[in-house]
């Protein structure tokens, strides 16, 4: 069975359509990227997973439950990481992931926590004094703290420099292999690429391509040694100039990455074209 | 980790005792949120409490000037805890998703508003109880006639004030504007309620209005008790219906994200 299971989710903000028939399945042990630009819809799919929003039409299950309607029992099995600038200036590290942990009737030790997440000598710093990667991986521990197994993770490495980056996604592959599910919100194409067993790539409201990394390079470029930057570009471009006024951000998406991996290094990486990242 | 998902526990007792000493850090450590509500109080009573005038007999001993200024400066307490610094930390909370935040937890973001009253009516007794024992060791202040009434019109006043404090966090889009909104309700209700002076000198329909606001029906409320005299069912019946629509208006209106 499917852990998550998302089946042609509609969802509108008066005349703007966020998501517009969405479908796909997460298995378990799986890394899937959620990937696309600004306004693609991923946050609102993401949102409706987290069961923040109704979707306006379609059903979402997370480990067979319905998220707006078992909303107890899915905030019991599921770590959800948001974006920045959610914690209080005035809490230190330490405080928060005890507090979140009281949250929860099971979940991890907040002290063995912090130093799995190199938070050690972090524990007594208020979260306005901790660097991006430290508020990072704060924001990582209270995604874990609960022992879900189910994480969502959105925009991960934002804002954070590269040894951090690459610091994050190890620890990510460790979660992962401790047996949690987790879906990864991102827009940097060497993330997804490094982390993700399949991509689902996001276009105006829908799935333009869901696939491994490999098999949308393949399926844009015949296996040409190319990047998934290119493929997520063909993937999406199709009719870009019909709303090329949206896409601002996307060049400095490619931008930020302009030293992104290619592809044949990442599969070096996990260890020949069937990586043994993926199950 | 369990294998299946079966009967959730909610946050239990320990969730909440958790969630309010957090609040209670954060309160605490916000050393300018502090300065207002205990500070002013003081400075006040310390100011007015300490003229010569004579006790009078009817008020149990006091003088005139105690037996008005310690009441004021206890609702002073009370709003400014209520109508200022509590709208002000939870619409900071919006405004930093830390409320959407919790909505992803067991936790509901609806404790962090019970965490932040109780913390904030634990402030307000703290200096409550500073501005009574000062007023008790310097200005010879005598005990209150009618405890019962005292402790009916603490009650009222404070669920009244909290009450608005909800509200104004509920309407506020910013923490800019909450501390707005909360600073001239409060500046208004102050005024109108007798606390830059005797409501006597406002004009009548200024006043009319003042003695059935929060700060003007918990003032007299409290005086009333602390000599003796009779409360009046109408300031109580105010207080009280001030809290119900308040309450409930904030409870309709707010706005978690």
């Amino acid at each position: 069975m499917a852990v998550i299971e998302v089946r042609d989710i509609h969802k509108r903000y008066g005349e703007t359509i966020a998501v517009d028939g969405v479908d796909f399945d997460v298995e378990a042990g799986e890394i899937f990227g959620v990937l696309g630009r600004n306004g693609a819809g991923k946050t609102t799919t993401v949102e409706i997973v987290e069961g923040l929003r109704t979707p306006d039409a379609g059903m979402v299950r997370v480990l067979g439950l319905d998220p707006v309607r078992d909303r107890k029992a899915l905030r019991t099995v599921l770590g959800v990481q948001l974006q920045e600038g959610m914690l209080p200036d005035k809490a230190t590290a330490g405080e928060l992931v005890r507090l979140y942990r009281s949250f929860y009737a099971d979940g991890a030790d907040p002290e063995r926590l912090l130093g799995q997440l190199g938070l050690d000598d972090k524990r007594d710093t208020f979260v306005d004094e901790l660097s991006g990667g430290q508020l990072q991986r704060l924001s990582i521990a209270l995604a874990l703290v609960g022992r879900p197994r189910v994480a969502v993770l959105d925009e991960l490495t934002s804002g954070l420099d590269p040894r951090a980056r690459r610091d994050t996604w190890q620890l990510i592959e460790q979660v992962r292999a401790a047996g949690v599910t987790i879906l990864l919100v991102t827009h940097f194409m060497d993330e997804a690429q490094r982390l993700c067993d399949r991509i689902a790539v996001f276009d105006r409201g829908r799935i333009a391509a869901l696939d491994t990394p490999e098999g949308l390079v393949r399926r844009t470029h015949g296996g040409g040694g190319t990047s998934l930057d290119e493929a997520f570009l063909a993937v999406t471009d199709a009719d870009a100039d019909a709303h090329a006024d949206t896409d601002t951000d996307v060049d400095a998406d490619v931008d930020v990455n302009a030293d992104v991996t290619v592809l044949d290094d990442v599969l070096r990486d996990a260890g020949g074209p069937d990586g043994e990242v993926r199950r | 980790m369990t294998d299946t998902v079966t009967s959730p526990r909610g946050p239990g007792l320990r969730a909440w005792r958790a969630l309010i000493a957090h609040e209670g850090r954060m309160v605490r450590r916000d050393t300018a949120g502090l300065v207002i509500p205990l500070g002013l109080p003081m400075l006040l009573l310390v100011m007015n409490g300490s003229g010569d005038s004579p006790p009078v007999p009817g008020l149990s001993g006091m003088s005139q000037q105690l037996a008005y200024v310690l009441p004021m400066v206890i609702v002073l307490t009370i709003a400014t805890v209520g109508v200022i610094n509590m709208p002000s930390f939870l619409a900071t909370y919006r405004r930093y998703k830390i409320l959407r935040r919790l909505a992803v937890t067991p936790a509901r973001p609806s404790m962090v508003l019970v965490a932040q009253a109780v913390v904030g009516i634990a402030q307000a007794a703290a200096g409550i109880t500073l501005v009574v024992v000062v007023a008790a060791l310097l200005f010879g202040l005598s005990a209150p006639a009618d405890p019962m009434g005292i402790a009916l019109a603490l009650v009222l006043t404070t669920t009244a004030m909290f009450a608005l404090g909800m509200l104004v966090a509920a309407v506020s889009p910013t923490p800019n504007s909450a501390l707005a909104i909360g600073l001239v309700s409060f500046f208004v209700l102050m005024a109108l309620g007798g606390g830059f002076g005797p409501r006597g000198n406002l004009p009548d329909g200024v006043a009319a209005v003042g003695e059935y606001l929060p700060f003007g029906a918990g003032l007299d409320t409290l005086m009333a008790a602390w000599i003796g005299q009779p409360l009046d069912v109408a300031q109580l019946g105010a207080l009280a219906g001030v809290t119900v629509v308040a309450a409930a208006v904030s409870a309709r209106v707010f706005r978690w994200t």
